[in-house]
């Protein structure tokens, strides 16, 4: 079994805590709830016949990537950049984040994810990826399930790939 | 001389006035080359590149022969001069050490208070409690030693769970405990996450979170370089009885960690032989 930590980080309210409770126990409620500090869980997922322990980290959202405290990274393998692709206030700091999270580990595997698909029709969703500064790894909603589960398979994927090269 | 004989006064002004002239140009002649090498000496002096250049490997040269003899020759004065500036300068000597010693002498002094008050705590409650006062008479009557009476009816300390975490990512690298718990990565996670906040949170850089208590039970943290120990105990736990947990930590880290190299990716049979050897270390304290 090979153990990563995945950090879970992004703006405040881009349904960070949503895909975490969807991913872990597939449900979802409309209420919000600001996470406080960090919650933690475990999963373990199937990756080409090789079993990953995921650690994942729901950090606090933070307007800023700069701002959420550095340790909270430090030993993390994965990370999901998670944005609303209804407010363009989520993405709109979107390369200096990434750019931060690169430099504090350089070493790990970043996935940016547009959440919230489901409030959005397909012009406006074509529209808000072509304002992206960056391109977005993957599209989910937290709300239908949509994409969740391809999103964490993705990334074990490359966890795999990661530690095969070790 | 001879010819000078019988002339007149200007004939020899004359005389003296070509003389001159053709001295000077001997002097041309014969002196051109040092006026030369002159003014190219003084164009050198006058131009820092040029006598830099010049200068240089001289003094490189006598530099690196006294890197050299420097040790042999004047260690024993430099010795007498800095135990000499030591003895002058005591005042400054501790400006600059104090904050690295001073830290440390604190940590100290409060721990001896800490001691001294549970030692208060425990005598006052002891004396003036209920059990306290039926003790000394249940000793009086039957002639038990009061300390023996009041030892027999103490809990002690009951290591319920041991973890070794990496520092860093959170993750488990070996486990023991006495009754199954719930998922001990997750609980590994997020002691690191409360501790990692902790530290972030009060900015205080090189401290650690020590201790987390919770009713009855305390989770004692020992952190290491690459890894920190936590170990949560139900019950009562003196200090004296604490320096010996910490000491078992020590040796267990000693012993059992730092002899291997740690690192995540050790494989499983490693962390299986790591949490077996925490179960042997830990519950032969409990036994004790």
């Amino acid at each position: 079994m090979i153990n990563k930590k995945v950090i879970l980080t992004g703006n405040f309210g881009v349904g960070k805590t949503s895909l975490f409770n969807r991913f872990f126990y597939n449900r979802f409620s409309d209420k919000y709830l600001t996470t406080i500090g960090v919650k933690v869980d475990k999963k373990v997922i199937q990756v080409e016949n090789k079993e990953i322990s995921i650690l994942l980290w729901d950090i606090a959202g933070e307007v800023s990537q700069d701002k959420v405290p550095n340790s909270y990274f430090l030993g993390a393998s994965g990370i999901i950049y998670v944005f609303d692709l209804a407010r363009p206030l989520t993405f709109n700091n979107i390369v200096k984040d990434i750019e931060h999270l690169k430099e504090m580990i350089p070493d790990s595997i970043v996935k940016i994810v547009g959440n919230k698909k489901d409030l959005l029709s397909e012009s406006a969703l074509a529209e808000t990826l072509e304002e992206l500064a960056l391109e977005c790894d993957i599209i989910t909603s937290a709300k239908t399930g949509e994409n969740v589960e391809d999103l964490f398979e993705k990334l074990g994927m490359d966890l795999l790939a990661l530690e095969q090269m070790k | 001389m001879s010819d000078t004989v019988g002339k007149g006064k200007s004939d020899f002004v004359k005389t003296d006035a070509n003389d001159e002239i053709l001295l000077a140009q001997l002097r041309q002649i014969l002196l051109r080359k040092d006026r030369e090498q002159l003014a190219e000496l003084e164009d050198e002096l006058n131009d820092p590149n040029k006598l830099g250049a010049k200068i240089s490997p001289i003094i490189e040269y006598h530099l690196s022969v006294l890197r050299q003899k420097f040790p042999a020759e004047y260690k024993k004065e430099v010795e007498k001069l800095i135990e000499r500036r030591l003895k002058e300068s005591q005042d400054e000597l501790l400006d600059v050490i104090y904050p690295v010693i001073g830290k440390m002498i604190r940590k100290y002094v409060n721990l001896q208070f800490q001691t001294l008050k549970d030692s208060i705590d425990n005598r006052v409650k002891g004396i003036l409690s209920p059990r306290g006062i039926w003790g000394r008479i249940k000793a009086l009557v039957t002639g038990v030693n009061e300390s023996e009476y009041v030892l027999s009816g103490m809990q002690g300390p009951m290591i319920e769970e041991v973890y070794v975490i990496e520092r860093d990512s959170g993750l488990l690298q070996a486990h023991y405990s006495r009754n199954a718990t719930i998922d001990r990565d997750v609980v590994a996670g997020m002691l690191t996450a409360i501790k990692s906040f902790v530290e972030d949170a009060f900015n205080r850089e090189r401290e650690d979170l020590e201790m987390i208590e919770y009713g009855t039970y305390k989770i004692y943290i020992q952190s290491f370089h690459l890894y920190y120990i936590s170990i949560v105990i139900s019950g009562t736990l003196s200090s004296s009885e604490r320096d010996k947990l910490s000491a078992k930590i020590l040796d267990f880290a000693e012993e059992e960690i730092q002899s291997r190299r740690f690192m995540q990716s050790q494989g499983e049979d490693s962390v299986q032989k790591l949490s077996d050897k925490l179960a042997v270390y830990f519950k032969t304290e409990q036994e004790e």
